[in-house]
């Protein structure tokens, strides 16, 4: 774990022994929409460093609004995020690049080799001029070993399949050595094992590393192995907490206007399908 | 972590293997290389036969010295420099639109640069006091000021350089009502037709020295940001959101890279009129060839469209010499039948 | 039966009467062939005619049937009366329904122009006549000529251009010794160069010149610059807008002729008589000579 994570997440480092620790992100009265639409109505919450943060709920619910806002990449209506405790809009933007690192939903199409895609990640350390000094080199390897992506590092980004195409961007993520990590879909066209994979990385540059992760995920039980949840439905904030706060609120059943049956075993929370009975669309509960 | 990498344990020490600078820097060398041979031959093609040609290098007198180092030499300079441009140009299109059939016309600088002209040569035949003007102007100095105002009009009508789907558009309309206005001009004044032609279909013909100069500047000026940009190209093409999360000033990049495109392009119209395809075939030879990055696109485009405009003023002034052809025909035919064999080879790999 | 000896005195009469009739009849009845290879039939010369050639409408007034013109192009501008006349269009957007409506007797026009077929359907007659060369102007006097009856005059015409085209080419050639100069004509800044086989190419020879484009290469052919350095024409002609800058182009600086600024620039009218093989030739010519004349070296 590097030293300015460390410091970021508020963990004595050798520099500062004892430190306040600010919430890494939090929100205050965000008004989030697009267009007339308006997604998500005066919400508040924190989210602390060293923790994974899984944001569910239905489709148009705003979960990618909601990163999107939390990455910079869109203002909102009204309402301030804060990151570190100063507002976002304080940060220049060179600044805001090392702190937060974004991984979109659907990545355009580019020539490059998957290398040179891992090494745009540094592009906020290094600038303009690619210079690449000993240091990005550890970093991009790390990342690409980290996602198992080292062994393409040559090949053009086009030639690699689905997965190994988000593999190696989920790379170029990592690369940037963030202590804030934004994920808007991380698992798309992975199979299960590095779905699993991607959800260990995940873990431990929280646990592990002291990052702060916020990831939009669309599989229940995966998302459900993040620390926390911020469930949105359709009228807005259902709640944020953690896990079991979530399953003891039922809070995922609101969201998405159904019964979500999660059972336990062993230790790990699953969603198990209804496969008979009234479909979703009723708005019964029962 | 899959434990299924058998290799991940070779790779552990040692550089990451990525560079392939050794294949990048044979296709340079090439590149250059077929420039030099060009230019060689291009010194002894023309209104004299090859042996007459070859004879003047080596005893030269008076008249072929004027005609080699005064007229061959500065057209095929000339000529490399405007396609180079057009290659840079072209290269910088694409990679801010994100659209591999983007060229440096797409602003509506053909039209512009058209309607200059056009209105240069109204000028001239309507009064003594115009006449005086257009003289100081001149074609070229028309062409460039029609360039550079339609790509104000352009960035005008799209309100800003921010949305690139708005600024296509603007280009095109902006294209086609200079186009029009272009047209109705001519009709009033049908004499004009031949001599537009000729601007209209390109020509190295009257490239000196000083226009080879001007157009070594221009690319001087341009190339300089266009490398220290590239690496934004990079980024943006992983789409806008994650170039902006990076760290990358969209409004900058958009507003540098737009404007080295609009100079590159305006300077090479001025100098040789309209010329198709060189801004779209350059940067797509340099990607089908070698992988590479913007910075390598970059020079690449330029070096490959430098070379492209070379052999077609070559064809042009041989092929039914001493007569000569618009360079613009060539390019034109040359870019058509390479785009055809693209789309063969790429329907068979389908 | 004197009743019937004065009705076979009548009926002779009458048919005397019919023959001379017939006969004054097949004297002006004739059929011409035109460029199109038509023949077209003139019961008698047309009354109302109308042009779509700068030089057929100089011809035709040249012949004294200036007064039977209805309608000529936008670009005949001589005679000054002509300028009065309504326009029916250029050489390629003639305008069908102008012309149908002036009810013309014979439309004239050149073999190229793509009326003709649409004024067959609309039943207006229409001649079709080559101008490009130096042996049209001849023909075309005769055969305007033999259409609106003034075949006489015609012929008048043609014999004093022929004098006068022979006049000024010895003129020339008495007043220089040796060969005569080499000269480049530029049509157009591209440039485009007019051709022996073109008409102003005629001309020049006619007058002596020689001319630094060969044959080989077209009526107006788009050259090379390089060329003109390469062949070292003594005069060039050029138009004057364009002359001020011939010094510009590389390797021009050097020729003689733009050193010393020997020139020849007309003004329109007689730029006109250079491009409309028409009964003003002669006029042409003498410009060339002159302008030779005084600046040829």
């Amino acid at each position: 774990m590097t030293d300015r994570a460390r410091a970021f997440a508020g963990r004595p480092t050798a520099a500062s022994p004892t430190t306040v620790r600010p919430a890494a992100l939090s929100a205050d009265g965000l008004t989030l929409g697009y267009g007339s639409r308006t997604v998500l109505q005066d919400i508040t919450f924190d989210i602390q460093s060293g923790t994974w943060t899984a944001i569910v709920g239905p489709n148009g619910s705003g979960k990618s609004t909601l990163l999107r806002a939390l990455a910079g990449l869109a203002t909102p209506r009204a309402g301030t995020i804060a990151l570190r405790g100063r507002p976002l809009g304080q940060w220049s933007r060179r600044e805001r690049a090392r702190e937060l690192a974004w991984l979109a939903q659907d990545s355009g199409t580019t020539n490059l080799t998957a290398a040179e895609v891992v090494g745009l990640g540094r592009f906020a350390h290094s600038g303009w001029l690619s210079s690449r000094k000993a240091e990005d080199d550890a970093a991009m390897r790390r990342a690409m070993l980290a996602t198992g992506s080292l062994p393409w590092a040559a090949r053009r980004v086009t030639t690699l399949s689905g997965g190994e195409r988000q593999r190696v961007l989920l790379a170029r993520v990592l690369a940037v050595e963030a202590p804030v990590l934004l994920l808007d879909e991380p698992t798309t066209h992975l199979d299960p094992p590095h779905q699993q994979d991607i959800a260990r990385i995940l873990r431990d540059q929280a646990h592990g590393c002291g990052v702060c992760v916020v990831s939009a995920i669309h599989d229940l039980s995966l998302a459900l192995t993040a620390d926390r949840l911020i469930v949105l439905g359709t009228a807005g904030l259902i709640g944020h907490g953690t896990v079991k706060e979530a399953l003891n609120g039922d809070w995922l059943s609101t969201a998405f206007r159904t019964h979500v049956d999660i059972v336990e075993l062993a230790g790990v929370y699953l969603w198990r399908p209804a496969l008979a009975g009234a479909t979703s669309s009723s708005t019964e509960t029962p | 972590m899959s434990a299924a990498h058998p290799d991940l344990a070779v790779l552990q020490d040692g550089p990451l293997p990525i560079d392939q600078g050794s294949r990048v820097f044979y296709w340079l060398a090439a590149c250059v290389a077929t420039t030099a041979l060009l230019t060689g031959a291009s010194l002894v093609v023309g209104t004299s036969s090859f042996e007459t040609s070859l004879g003047w290098l080596f005893a030269p007198d008076a008249q072929s010295a004027v005609i080699l180092w005064q007229i061959r030499l500065p057209r095929t300079v000339g000529a490399w420099s405007a396609g180079a441009l057009l290659g840079l140009a072209g290269a910088i299109a694409q990679g801010l639109f994100r659209n591999p059939l983007a060229e440096p016309y797409l602003l509506g600088t053909a039209s512009g640069a058209a309607l200059g002209v056009t209105l240069c040569l109204l000028g001239a035949d309507a009064s003594i006091g115009a006449l005086a003007w257009t003289a100081k102007l001149g074609v070229t100095g028309a062409a460039c000021i029609g360039a550079c105002a339609a790509i104000a009009l352009t960035i005008l009508l799209s309100r800003g350089v921010l949305q690139t789907a708005n600024l296509l558009l603007s280009g095109i309309v902006v294209a086609f009502l200079l186009s029009a206005v272009t047209s109705l001009l001519l009709l009033a004044k049908p004499d004009l037709w031949r001599s537009m032609q000729s601007f209209l279909l390109g020509s190295t013909g009257f490239l000196s020295w000083n226009g080879a100069a001007l157009l070594g500047i221009v690319l001087g000026i341009c190339v300089l940001p266009s490398i220290l940009l590239s690496r934004g190209l990079d980024a943006l093409s992983l789409g806008e959101d994650t170039a902006q999360s990076l760290g990358l000033s969209l409004p900058m990049l958009r507003l540098t890279l737009l404007a080295v495109l609009s100079l590159a392009t305006a300077a090479a119209v001025g100098q040789v009129g309209i010329v198709g395809f060189v801004g779209l075939v350059a940067p797509h030879l340099v990607r089908e060839t070698i992988t590479v990055n913007h910075r390598q696109l970059l020079i690449g485009a330029a070096l490959c469209g430098g070379a492209l405009l070379q052999a077609a003023d070559l064809v042009s002034r041989w092929i039914i010499h001493p007569a000569e052809l618009p360079v613009g025909a060539v390019t034109a035919v040359v870019g058509g039948i390479y785009l055809v064999v693209l789309l063969w080879r790429r329907s068979r790999h389908d | 039966m004197s009743s019937s000896i004065g009705n076979r005195r009548r009926g002779q009469g009458f048919i005397a009467a019919l023959l001379s009739f017939g006969l004054a009849l097949a004297a002006h009845a004739s059929i011409v062939r035109d460029d199109l290879g038509r023949d077209v039939r003139f019961a008698e010369p047309p009354r109302r005619i109308i042009t779509l050639l700068p030089s057929i409408t100089e011809t035709v007034c040249a012949l004294g049937a200036c007064d039977r013109l209805v309608a000529t192009d936008r670009y005949s501008d001589w005679p000054v009366a002509v300028r009065a006349l309504p326009k029916a269009g250029g050489l390629d957007d003639a305008q069908v329904e102008l012309i149908v409506s002036l009810k013309p007797d014979l439309v004239i026009l050149s073999r190229s122009q793509r009326i003709t077929d649409r004024l067959a359907d609309l039943g207006i007659a229409s001649f079709a006549l080559e101008t490009d060369r130096y042996s049209d102007i001849e023909h075309n006097i005769d055969v305007l000529g033999q259409i609106l009856g003034t075949s006489e005059r015609a012929a008048e015409l043609n014999d004093s251009i022929a004098a006068r085209v022979r006049a000024i080419g010895d003129a020339a050639r008495a007043a220089r010794a040796g060969e005569g100069p080499r000269v480049y004509f530029e049509v157009d800044r591209a440039p485009y160069a007019a051709g022996p086989t073109s008409f102003i190419g005629e001309l020049l020879a006619r007058v002596g010149a020689r001319n630094i484009v060969t044959a080989d290469l077209g009526a107006f052919p788009k050259l090379n610059p390089e060329y003109v350095v390469r062949y070292e024409p003594d005069v060039i002609f050029v138009s004057a807008t364009d002359a001020p800058s011939l010094a510009e182009r590389p390797g021009w600086d050097k020729l003689r002729a733009v050193k010393e600024h020997r020139f020849c620039s007309f003004p329109p009218e007689i730029r006109d008589t250079l491009v409309r093989p028409g009964p003003r030739v002669a006029d042409g010519m003498q410009a060339i000579a002159d302008c030779l004349a005084r600046v040829a070296p």
